[in-house]
């Protein structure tokens, strides 16, 4: 299954949108390199519409108590609700419970437009 | 359009609709709305954190249409929330924030927006939505001025519950029994939602991840006053609802306060029976924020409460922590659902319509 989604410049870096390939809500997400991800548009908690939360970094791992250290900026993407994280960069997982992905779906630029595959 | 995979009546407790100070001002006389309008007061926060979520407290889809926050539009939380999710009844728990009765002075301030409130309340919620119930808002910190405000209000047919923060007042204290006595005159329930609560021995807590996962704390802390200040004891028809403390704490709790009764029971030798008992009785827990359980996990909880009447369902719309009527909880048989989702609300409340016929 095929969809075109929008124009390439229509979802600026770091920004999001949803769409439907066939039946399924998709969220298309744009990271800030330029960058398309697909994405179900549901969260894997309650079935949060997840193009409605946000697309945000993360802070970073540390041993040191009181540092934080804002990375990876426009990769993340945070439910509207509970706020859970997803990796849109590694393959939609979780970040609190890596093993849990979003279902992704390919994306392709074909003359300028966004195409969604299955 | 209702989305209901299942026919499942649904009695929400805990919704919260939002008020601005604009919309409060006509129903202020002075000189409480010149405090507002021409010295800018603003109600006292604490709370040294933000919600790190996408939209603060709100779910980040709340936001009404025309941008306003959310919660202060009745047509789009009837699209968003009482016609997609079915909802038989809704109990509104908005509050001020923070709640009049959280103010640490000028309660006569405090007592001034209750009244307020509750005339805004009725108009523009409880009078356009016949699925809406409402709170009886009052400043505790003057029960007498607070009897009386339950006295104007509480009659109307869809007052249903008086609504208490959660903050650092503990309202078992027989100071505060007066508030009691005219809830029982008026079939009126004690609903008990946190405001701003430090934690308490603590304090507050230094991230919000601390304070929010330690809320259950002081709703233990108000359960306990409660029992062991010989409320239930003294108004024997009393119904308690502790809203949006979950429920998961309570068998510990209760476990906890039979052994120090047996114990130390001659220190309040006005409590007559066990502790559990009481709780079973008259207080009641909403699901959330639930934690994820399973099936097998949720009626471990049931089993030690000894009951399946004491957890009724809650969304807490619209705010970030939001539970789904379809998926927050597990799969539970077919008459605890019933119970939990509507009819352990409808006992707890004695003000809500009977169920009328079969399933909607
Ligand atoms: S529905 Fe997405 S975090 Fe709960």
């Amino acid at each position: 299954m095929r969809e075109v989604v929008c124009h390439k410049e229509d979802i600026h870096p770091g920004k999001m949108r949803s769409a439907t390939l066939g039946k399924i809500p998709v969220v298309v997400c744009r990271t800030k390199d330029g960058e398309f991800y697909a994405f179900a548009n549901r969260c894997l908690h309650q079935g949060a519409p997840l193009s409605e939360g946000v697309l945000c970094g993360d802070t970073k791992r540390t041993d040191i108590h009181g540092n934080y250290e804002y990375i990876k900026d426009g990769e993340i993407l945070r439910c509207p609700w509970h706020a859970l994280e997803y990796d849109i960069k590694n393959d939609g997982a979780m970040l609190a419970e890596p093993d849990k992905k979003l279902r992704s779906f390919q994306v392709t630029i074909e003359d300028d437009q966004v195409v969604v595959y299955k | 359009m209702p989305k209901r995979q299942k026919q499942r009546r649904i009695i929400d407790t805990d919704i919260h609709e939002r008020v601005t100070y604009s919309d409060l001002l006509p129903y202020l006389d002075n000189p409480w709305r010149r405090y507002i309008e021409d010295n800018h007061w603003v109600q006292e926060k604490h709370m040294p954190y933000t919600q790190p979520t996408v939209a603060g407290v709100d779910r980040a889809d709340a936001v009404t249409p025309d941008g306003g926050a959310a919660g202060t539009d009745l047509r789009f939380m009837q699209e968003q929330l009482l016609d997609a999710e079915g909802h038989e009844y809704g109990i509104l728990s908005g509050a001020l924030d923070p709640s009049p009765s959280s103010m640490h002075g000028w309660y006569e301030m405090g007592a001034a927006l209750a009244s307020a409130y509750n005339d805004w309340q009725i108009e523009n919620w409880l009078e356009k939505d016949s699925r809406l119930y409402g709170s009886v808002h009052i400043a505790a910190q003057d029960p007498q001025q607070a009897v009386r405000e339950i006295e104007r209000v509480g009659p109307h047919p869809k007052m249903v519950q008086i609504l208490l923060p959660i903050d650092t007042r503990s309202w078992g204290d027989p100071y505060y029994h007066p508030i009691y006595e005219a809830a029982e005159r008026h079939n009126l329930s004690i609903g008990m939602h946190h405001n701003e609560p430090p934690t308490h021995f603590g304090g507050w807590p230094r991230y919000f991840i601390e304070w929010h996962t330690m809320l259950p704390t002081a709703h233990m802390i108000e359960v306990s006053n409660m029992v062991f200040n010989g409320v239930f004891d003294k108004f024997p028809g009393l119904h308690l609802i502790m809203i949006e403390g979950g429920f998961t704490h309570v068998p510990h709790l209760m476990k906890k306060m039979d052994q120090q009764y047996k114990e130390l029971r001659h220190e309040i030798p006005w409590v007559k029976r066990m502790p559990s008992r009481i709780i079973q009785d008259h207080v009641r827990f909403t699901t959330q924020p639930v934690e994820e359980l399973s099936q097998r996990e949720f009626m471990q909880f049931v089993d030690q409460m000894g009951s399946e009447d004491m957890i009724c369902f809650a969304t807490d719309y619209p705010h970030w922590d939001y539970d789904s009527p379809l998926q927050a909880l597990p799969k539970l048989d077919a008459a605890l659902e019933e119970k939990i989702y509507s009819e352990n609300a409808r006992a707890a409340y004695p003000k809500l319509p009977r169920p009328t016929g079969g399933a909607k």
